[in-house]
Parts: C-alpha cells; structure tokens; sequence
C-alpha cells in the first residue's frame, strides 16, 4: 500500500514535471509575442495628467494583451531637445508626444516616420477637416493629431459688465477691443485687461502669431520680413497696450490663469484648458461658469481675418521603431478610441478630440457645452500654422526680444523692427 | 610636496596620481578639446548634414554680433557689479556685528546667513513674484511709502531689468561674504588691536589702517570665487527673466544655452563658449595666484 503510494507520487511529480517543461516553452513563447514599445511623454511627467494617461496604458495593454507599453516621462520643456540627442545617439524612442514647433524641430531631424501610408480612409473620415492640415513635412503627414487646442478670446462677462459693456458681445476688432479695454481700466485699475503672454520663448511666438497675422505681419516664412510695415503697426499696437497698461509683459500664460479665476483678468488668449483651471481654482459650477465666462474667435485686426494657433498635441513615430505596428495601434487608440478619450482628451489633458463626432453618445453629451461648440464651430476654423521648423525656433528668440523691446523700452519701432530683421538676416 | 620627495616611496606616489589625471583628461579635458573642435564647424543638431569644418568663421561671425558684445557687456557688470557690492555689504555686516555677543549675537548672524542657505532658484523665483508689477510685494511696499505712484514693472523695463536681477544676487550673495569677512575678523590677532586701541586708533583707523589689510587676502579670494560663479549663473537669470526683456539681461551663459538648445547651433555655442572659457581661465589663473599668495 505504501509502496503504491509512493509510485503514486513518483508518478504525480514526473507527470507534472513533464507539464512544466512543456509549459515553459509556450510561455517563453508568449513572451516573445509580446511586443514593448517606448513612449516618450510630458503627460506622465505633470501630476494632473499623470493618473489618467496610466490609466490610459493600463486600458490599452488590458485591451491589447501582446504589447506592452514603457511610458518615459520627459518634462514639456525638456522633450524637444532630449528627443534630438536621442536621435543622434541611435536610441530614439518608438512614439512620443510633441507639440507645436517641437514636432517639426524633431521632423527636420528626418527620423520621423511618415505616416501618410498608415493613416487608413477610415480614420481620416474620423477626423476633423482641418486637423491633419498642419502636420505636414515635406509633403508628407508625419504627426497624428492627439488633442486639439487652438487659442481663443475669453471674456469675463461680470468684468465686462462692471466697466458698463455689453457682456454678450465680446469685441469683434481691435478698435473695439481698445475700446472694452480703456473702459475696463477706467472702471477697475486692478484688473489686467488683457492677458497676452509676452516671454521670449518658442511658444510665446507660437502664441503671438496669430496676433501679427492679423495685423498682416509675417515676420519669417517664405515672402516674410520683421520690418514690414505690417509687423511696424504690429509692434506700435503693442506698445501702445503696455504703455497703457492693458498688458502685464513678463507673465506666462500659465501666470494669467490664476488671476482670472480670481476675476482679474478681463480678456485672455487661451486655450480651452482655461475652464478646468478656473474652476478648479473657484469651485465654480458648470452653469454659472458659462454665465460668467465666453470664448470667441480673436479680435479682427488691420487684415479683417481672425487667427488663431494650434496648441494640441500630436503623436510621432520613429523610422528607427522596431514595432512599428503596434506603434501605430497604440497612436490610433490614443488618438481615436473612446476610453482614451473620456480618459485623457476630455480628462485633465482638456482638450478637443481631434475627431468630427464623438465616438459615443457619452463623449458627445460632455463636448455640448458652450466652450466647446465655440471652440470646435468657430475658433477651430481659424487656426493658422506659423511656418514651423528650425528657423522658427532660432527666429523666435529674435523676434520675441524685438516683442519685448517694443513693449517695455522707448527705441522707435522702425529702429527695433529693423534690428529684428537684421538678426533672422544674420541666422 | 610628495612629488618633490627624495624619498623611495616618491615615484610610486607620484603613479597613484594618474587615475585623478586621467579622470580629469575624460571629464574636463575632453569636453573642452572636443568644444575648440566643434567652435571651428558649422554643426547644427538637426541638420541631416555632419560637422563641416568653417576654420575661423564661428569667432569672425561672434565678433560681429550686437548681441554677443551685450551679453558680455551683461556678463561683466553682472558679476563684477554683484560681486562689489556684496564684499562691500558682507563686510559691513561682519564689522557691524564683530561684537554681537551671546544669543543675540548668534540669532543675528543666523538671520543674516538665511539666504545663503535657500536655493538660488527659490530665491530667483520668490524675488520674479515680488518684482511683479501687479500684485508685487516690492511695488506694494514701494506705493504704501509713497516712493512711487504707480507700480513699476521691474523686469519689464529695459533699464531697470538687470539691476533687478543684481539685487537679488546681491541678497543671495552678500551671506558670503559676510561669512568669510567675521571668520577673517576673527583671525585678527588681539596684540595687534590691543596695540591700536592703546595708540588711540579711532574707528575708522581701526577699520581702515587694522582690520581691513588683515582681510585683503580673504576679500580677494572670495571676490575671484564669486566673480567665476556669477560669470556661470545661470539659473537666477533665466528664471527671472530668460535674459530679457529684449537682451537687457542676456549674459554669456544665458546666449549659450539659447544658441545651442533652442537654436541646436552647437557649432556657433562652441565658440562664445571658448571665448566664455578664455575668460574665466583669466580668473582661475589670478584665483590661484591670489590662494598661492595667502
């Protein structure tokens, strides 16, 4: 009886040994299925984004069992650059996030793979119109929209009333904003009555772009120039705000956000992440925000057209990636897929989907707001994209010093525009 | 002194060197021979091209260029105009507070040594919020006492921008000296003040004719030590103003950083970075002749 036993358990070890065994192969196997791609992002680097794209890698790998995802968190600031040494060393990553100039500053690099092949008809029908129109680099489309978040003109309505204006009509041109304004100032010193981020970086170029455009002024770019008399009337303007003191030069636009939730700021150049802010700030529920606050289309300058800059942020892959499949699957779900964008899009990222329609009743439900519509209807529509590229970040530190002499220093503005455009000639 | 050694042990201590020297040669030597050879190449980061060599081109397009002369010009009164009036106000402090016994004496020296210990970026950006011109800490005060009548934006005009940004190094810097000045005070032998005292020194011919040849070496190694930090600051500039507005508080660090890593022209950045290198090696030079001398 015991030997019996005995063999039993000989036989039970051996048996389950020998399934072992055979168990190791199919799970190296597996193993080896399962693909790793590296993703470059700010949004896991910032603590009011980074829960939700977590969330979004852990519903993508739960949903797409044979990849997984390495998120590396790089500081916004820091990611252009870091991407442009990795893409000298060899190690560049399979995907990351880029915006604005950044994109085209790490396309010039030629390591981005195009994506004109990938993007199928089915998605692109997804789409919005306009949101591919930006992302092309030498004739090909080598970014994929994520989020979008063009600039617009915000209007507090109670500041509005208060210097006696009609708080349901934002002004529609640079006269009548300069006229809003010198009411505003009159009525409440304390309040700034326009929020434009002066700094000299990319992005404030980036930010001050469609305001030059719509004096007509494109200081670089193929038929550009900074002493145009166009961008002259730009730069006087300009100054006129400050020496009136309807600016407050040297603020971030982050530094604005603040004071507006506070009601000190009368009209800003934001994008539609203004609201999370505000309301985070003041708790100030949904309905009586929309009372109190109203975004439009820029003020018409000297042009008669409105602009705007596309802050969003847009996805890259590249041509180094080994899994270049599953790189481009995990970019369409970032992009197109209701879960990311419930999570991520309409989450703490505050954006617009870069898509037509809603992918669900839900999503369409929380993008019927008045902010929203306007953005997508109306501001949307008038986005312009600078000529972006190296050029455009080395002209950036010129132009926004030139910005900056202009509205902080006395020098005659035909003086500072010529100097300006003796720096781009120097490049 | 151990390489001077007769001794037998001499020739083996002088080998246990070479791993210092050789670690040098990969983290000092290096950079600097392969930033003289970039300074003759036109390379820029993102250009598909590799490294062409341009001879002299960098430095004859450098000498040419408006704003490389401001930020010099920047550069130098930023240093030397911190570091002046620092020494001046640290050695103030250390004499004012020479005699300050006890708790009292104590608390007051750590007060002043406060801003000595908060990080220069704190400092640059708490100083950014006090400048502001609405909402200011500095414009509130200053309109409370009736000094100005409206806020002044102080680092938005071109003028007052980079005395700004001195200010707060002065703040951040004048613990320094303040520090070094008291231990150097302290070193003054009492027969030699006893000696004075008897032979009727006033004050001022105490500080003038005693005190203040006792500190001449302490001041000079602290200045030079000062003068080659404030020439590489970096981080309370950019982050008050990212040396604007316009250049008014570009220095040559600042126009380095923006021409290699916005402009990725790391050729060009070589270059101001060789002439930046020239300069502080004047420094380091004197510094060491200045430590030789004490």
């Amino acid at each position: 009886m015991i030997e019996s036993k005995r063999i039993g358990r000989s036989l039970f070890r051996a048996a389950a040994s020998a399934l072992a065994l055979a168990l190791i192969p199919a799970s190296a196997t597996l193993a080896a299925d399962k693909v790793t791609i590296t993703f470059a992002n700010w949004a896991a680097a910032e603590g009011t984004t980074k829960p939700s794209i977590e969330q979004v890698i852990a519903d993508f790998e739960k949903s797409h069992p044979d990849i997984q995802i390495k998120s590396e968190a790089i500081s916004f600031s820091e990611i252009a650059r870091q991407l442009a040494l990795r893409v000298k060393a060899g190690n560049p990553p399979d995907v990351a996030q880029l915006a604005g100039n950044d994109t085209f500053v790490v396309a010039a690099t030629g390591k981005l793979e195009p994506l004109t092949s990938y993007i199928g008809a089915d998605l692109k029908v997804k789409l919005k119109p306009d949101a591919l129109a930006g992302l092309q680099y030498q004739g090909q489309l080598i970014a994929l929209p994520w989020t979008l978040a063009p600039a617009g003109f915000w209007y507090n309505k109670a500041v509005m009333a208060k210097a006696g204006l009609d708080p349901e009509k934002p002004p529609r041109t640079i006269e009548e904003l300069t006229v809003a304004m010198a009411a505003i100032k009159k009525s409440q010193p304390d309040v700034i009555p326009l929020g434009l981020d002066t700094t000299n970086r990319p992005f404030s170029l980036q930010s001050n772009w469609p305001w030059m455009e719509t004096f007509g002024a494109t200081p670089i770019g193929p038929k550009g120039r900074a002493d145009s008399s166009e961008m002259k009337r730009y730069l006087a303007w300009m100054r006129d705000l400050a020496k009136a003191g309807y600016i407050d030069p040297g603020r971030k636009i982050g530094e604005f956000r603040p004071l507006a939730a506070q009601d000190k700021i009368a009209f800003t150049w934001d994008q539609v992440l203004l609201q999370g802010v505000i309301q985070g700030a003041n708790k100030m529920p949904d309905a009586e925000f929309y009372k109190h606050w109203g975004v439009t289309t820029q003020p018409a300058g000297p042009s008669r057209k409105s602009y705007s800059f596309e802050g969003g942020h847009q996805l890259v892959m590249f041509a180094d990636s080994k899994q270049k499949k599953a790189a481009w699957e995990f970019m369409q779900y970032l992009a197109a897929s209701a879960d990311a964008i419930k999570t991520y899009t309409l989450g703490p990222g505050a954006s617009i989907p870069p898509l037509s329609a809603a992918p669900s009743a839900d999503l369409a439900a929380k993008l019927d707001t008045p902010v929203y519509k306007s953005f997508s209807a109306n501001i949307v529509p008038t986005v312009s994209t600078p000529p972006f590229g190296p050029a455009f970040a080395s002209a950036s530190s010129g132009i926004m010093a030139g910005v900056q002499q202009a509205v902080t220093g006395t020098e005659p503005i035909d003086q500072i525009a010529a100097s300006i455009q003796q720096q781009l000639e120097r490049q | 002194m151990i390489a001077g050694s007769r001794s037998p042990a001499g020739p083996w201590l002088d080998a246990m060197v070479l791993p210092t020297v050789g670690m040098l040669a990969i983290v000092v030597g290096y950079p600097i021979v392969y930033a003289l050879v970039l300074s003759t190449e036109n390379y820029n980061l993102l250009s598909a091209e590799s490294a062409r060599f341009v001879g002299d081109a960098n430095y004859r397009k450098l000498f040419a260029d408006p704003i490389f002369w401001q930020a010099l010009r920047n550069t130098a009164l930023y240093a030397f105009g911190s570091v002046a009036i620092s020494a001046l106000l640290g050695l103030t402090l250390a004499l004012l507070t020479e005699h300050l016994l006890g708790r009292r004496g104590r608390l007051a020296r750590a007060l002043l040594l406060t801003p000595w210990a908060v990080p220069f970026v704190v400092i640059a950006f708490l100083f950014r919020y006090m400048y502001l011109q609405n909402g200011g800490a500095i414009n509130a005060v200053l309109l409370a006492a009736g000094a100005i009548d409206a806020p002044v934006s102080w680092l938005n005009v071109s003028s007052l921008a980079l005395p700004a940004v001195m200010l707060t190094n002065i703040w951040a810097m004048t613990p320094f000296f303040f520090l070094l000045l008291s231990a150097a005070l302290a070193g003054v032998p009492n027969e030699v003040i006893e000696s004075a005292r008897i032979d009727r020194a006033g004050t001022f011919g105490m500080i003038f004719r005693i005190k203040l040849p006792f500190l001449r070496n302490a001041l000079l190694v602290s200045s030079l030590l000062m003068i080659i930090a404030n020439f590489n600051d970096f981080a309370k500039i950019w982050a008050m103003t990212q040396g604007g507005p316009g250049y008014s508080t570009t220095t040559l660090v600042v126009y380095v950083y923006r021409q290699a890593f916005e402009n990725f022209a790391f050729g060009y950045a070589s270059a101001i970075g060789v002439i930046w290198l020239l300069l502080l090696l004047a420094f380091a030079v004197a510094y060491l002749r200045a430590l030789r001398r004490n």
